[in-house]
């Protein structure tokens, strides 16, 4: 099935990849920059560098050795047991959307390769990319229902509990409602195709199906590679280092 | 309106670069607001939470070290806005409850300490009445403008107290000269079980408490460098503290200053006093007929768990409240790392008396609900505003020391002979027969008149 419509070729497609990576990269060498504004010790001076900033974290969470780096990287870091501590629902949630989000950029990282190796038939491996392809279908799927269970957690909590409501700023709507939105619109890409995961053929249509992909891709590199190190989701990056950082916290 | 031309940027030099890492790693879970103890006496004002503070700081920066700064240059400060958050640093206590419930690890009370010194830098803080700290202790080397060749004042000429020694017991200014009860309990406590201990006198200095916790770190090196040093020189091994607030600063803060080996342990007199019993050496002989919850003091629970562990921060004195006889102990619903901070701290009772009455009064009616006689804390500070909360909730539950609960039950007599500061004696006090104690309450004149009791 055509996925490039209204005017865009596979080319201008990677060459926009590129650009939204290499804004992405360039967010968070910019927010290691702006967190070396602190110092490097409880008396130290101000140095103002990328690298001392480097040289801090790890000084920091390499403090107790390796083992209780690794025992935060995976208590901690992996299954969130802070989280879990204080509240099972929000655990579920933050576990569906963390490793929900996290599986889908691999696997559209994954898929892009496949793409490139597809397109420029690279050493004659597009007819085993083009299958390559429908394997990763069904992990798609799988994990995106997962952020579809974190997401839905995550906004019917800011809509149902008046606490959580009251303090829920337009700011974290908008990043919430974002990931929704991109959740969603994926899911519908996906459907509009035909035989998709769980509902079949039930909304195939071949000539929407390319543009809606088109949405879903633009929001998604939109969105989250140029917002999250310019925003609030620069936490999914900065909330891990913390945690190794402080081993685990208090 | 402020002008807010040359308005200088926000400071970051006592940050650590991972701590403005971890502002950037709030997830925005909303936890910190259920249990922040500031935000429940004060609910219209969000701003005062861990979450919005953090928020406010992270777009304050961002005025002078965004990328649209970057690009388009930096904006000014609004003064007023500045005005207003440096007010919500303030309404804080560092009790660091935000800290253990934090989903993103947040060491939040470092964290406020290190924001702290940023804005006293700036000329924003500290709040209050807590900026004349520093002239106080720099001038008398105590918050209480007493002299130093009195700290043992109070010390009864019976009692037995060395120069030098490997125990010594480091009073602090509060037991000194405003809540002897408690020195001379402990004082006799230790000559009951035969303990050879030493004290400082007047080369005991202000712990610098109060200084570190509102961000006026300037008198903290010397007072920490000095105190180490007359510990060393006395030759101790193992340094007893009956206050919170001075162990907090002994064990976390003067380390962080004191460039050189430091020979001793410190210890809460709890943790010492529950050894003795263990091994049977404390022998009560007037049974306590009360009802008594134990409030876990911050600087003792939660800011030294990690270091010490968890049964010294928050089971030891548990242990030997429930050895006196006839105490029937009760925990409050809040208790041990989860508790409530009772407001005295981060500077809040001096800076902002009235926030610090209203916390004391929702700590006492947790000992209330629990109906509880007496609430026994190791803290002077939290037995000071929890008594002020109580009088002015008009509650009959009574505010005592672990260690005077010990000696009344021990039988021993805790009598404060005369001294220049008997004057300023306001503490609940035991007074026991041969066969029985009664508590008797002191009110006390309005919180807040004086600095007294308000320095951590």
């Amino acid at each position: 099935m055509a996925f490039y419509t209204l005017g865009l070729t596979f080319n201008l497609v990677i060459f926009l990849t590129v650009i939204v990576l290499a804004v992405w990269i360039y967010g968070i060498y910019f927010n290691f920059k702006k967190w070396g504004l602190g110092s490097t010790g409880y008396h130290d001076q101000l140095r103002n560098s990328f690298w001392l900033f480097i040289a801090t974290w790890i000084h920091e969470a390499f403090k107790d050795g390796i083992w209780v780096f690794l025992r935060t990287a995976i208590l901690d870091v992996l299954l969130l047991r802070r989280t879990l501590a204080r509240s099972p629902v929000r655990w579920v949630m933050h576990m569906c959307m963390f490793y929900g989000f996290l599986t889908l950029a691999a696997l559209s990282g994954l898929g892009l390769m496949i793409d490139i190796v597809e397109h420029f038939n690279i050493l004659g491996l597009a007819e085993p990319a083009e299958v390559a392809k429908e394997v990763l279908s069904l992990p798609f799927d799988l994990f995106g229902y997962l952020l579809l269970i974190g997401a839905t957690i995550a906004i019917s909590r800011r809509i149902l509990l008046k606490f959580v409501r009251d303090n829920t700023t337009a700011y974290d709507a908008f990043l919430i409602g974002s990931v929704f939105l991109i959740t969603i619109t994926g899911f519908y890409a996906e459907w509009l195709r035909g035989n998709a995961f769980l509902v079949g053929n039930a909304f195939g249509d071949a000539v929407y199906a390319p543009h809606f992909a088109l949405i879903h891709t633009i929001l998604a590199l939109g969105l989250f590679c140029l917002v999250l190190p310019w925003s609030k989701y620069i936490h999914v990056i900065a909330t891990p280092m913390t945690l190794l950082a402080n081993r685990g916290g208090e | 309106m402020a002008d807010d031309k040359g308005s200088k940027p926000l400071l970051t030099g006592y940050m650590l670069s991972t701590q403005l890492m971890e502002i950037d790693g709030c997830n925005r879970c909303q936890e910190c607001m259920k249990w922040c103890p500031t935000f429940a006496v004060r609910p219209d004002r969000p701003g005062i939470t861990p979450m919005y503070k953090n928020a406010k700081w992270r777009e304050l920066m961002a005025k002078n070290y965004s990328l649209r700064a970057k690009i388009f240059g930096g904006k000014p400060l609004n003064e007023d806005e500045m005005k207003l958050f440096t007010e919500d640093v303030y309404y804080c206590t560092t009790c660091g409850v935000c800290g253990t419930v934090c989903e993103a690890g947040i060491k939040t009370v470092e964290l406020w300490e290190a924001m702290r010194p940023n804005l006293v830098d700036r000329g924003n803080g500290p709040y209050g009445k807590q900026s004349f700290f520093p002239k106080l202790v720099k001038a008398d080397r105590n918050p209480y403008q007493a002299k130093q060749e009195d700290r043992l004042c109070w010390v009864p000429k019976d009692a037995k107290v060395n120069e030098s020694g490997d125990i010594v017991y480091f009073a602090g200014c509060t037991a000194a000269y405003r809540q002897q009860a408690l020195g001379v309990a402990t004082v006799r406590i230790l000559n009951k079980l035969n303990v050879e201990f030493a004290m400082l006198g007047k080369d005991e200095w202000c712990c610098a408490s109060a200084m570190v916790r509102t961000g006026q770190r300037e008198v903290m090196a010397e007072h920490a460098v000095h105190n180490v040093d007359a510990l060393k020189d006395a030759g101790a091994k193992n340094v007893l503290f009956a206050c919170a607030g001075c162990l907090r600063n002994a064990a976390i803060d003067w380390p962080l200053w004191y460039e050189g080996y430091i020979p001793y342990e410190t210890m809460p007199l709890s943790v010492f006093l529950r050894e003795k019993i263990r091994k049977g050496e404390v022998e009560y002989k007037i049974p306590l007929n009360y009802t008594v919850t134990y409030h876990d003091p911050c600087h003792n629970g939660r800011h030294l768990m990690h270091l010490k562990g968890e049964d010294w921060a928050f089971e030891a004195s548990r242990d030997c409240l429930q050895s006196i006889p006839g105490v029937k102990f009760k925990d409050m619903i809040r208790n041990r790392a989860l508790q409530r901070c009772c407001g005295a701290g981060g500077g809040v009772k001096a800076g902002i008396p009235d926030l610090a009455l209203d916390m004391a009064k929702a700590r006492v009616l947790d000992g209330e609900e629990i109906k509880a006689d007496v609430i026994a804390s190791t803290c002077p500070f939290c037995r000071r505003n929890i008594m002020d909360g109580r009088n002015d909730a008009k509650s009959s539950i009574k505010v005592l020391d672990v260690v005077e609960l010990m000696a009344a039950s021990m039988g021993l007599d805790t009598t404060i002979p005369e001294n220049p500061y008997t004057k300023f004696q306001e503490q609940d006090v035991l007074v026991c027969g041969p066969t029985t104690c009664e508590v008797e309450t002191v009110e006390r004149k309005a919180p807040g008149k004086d600095l007294v009791g308000e320095a951590h």
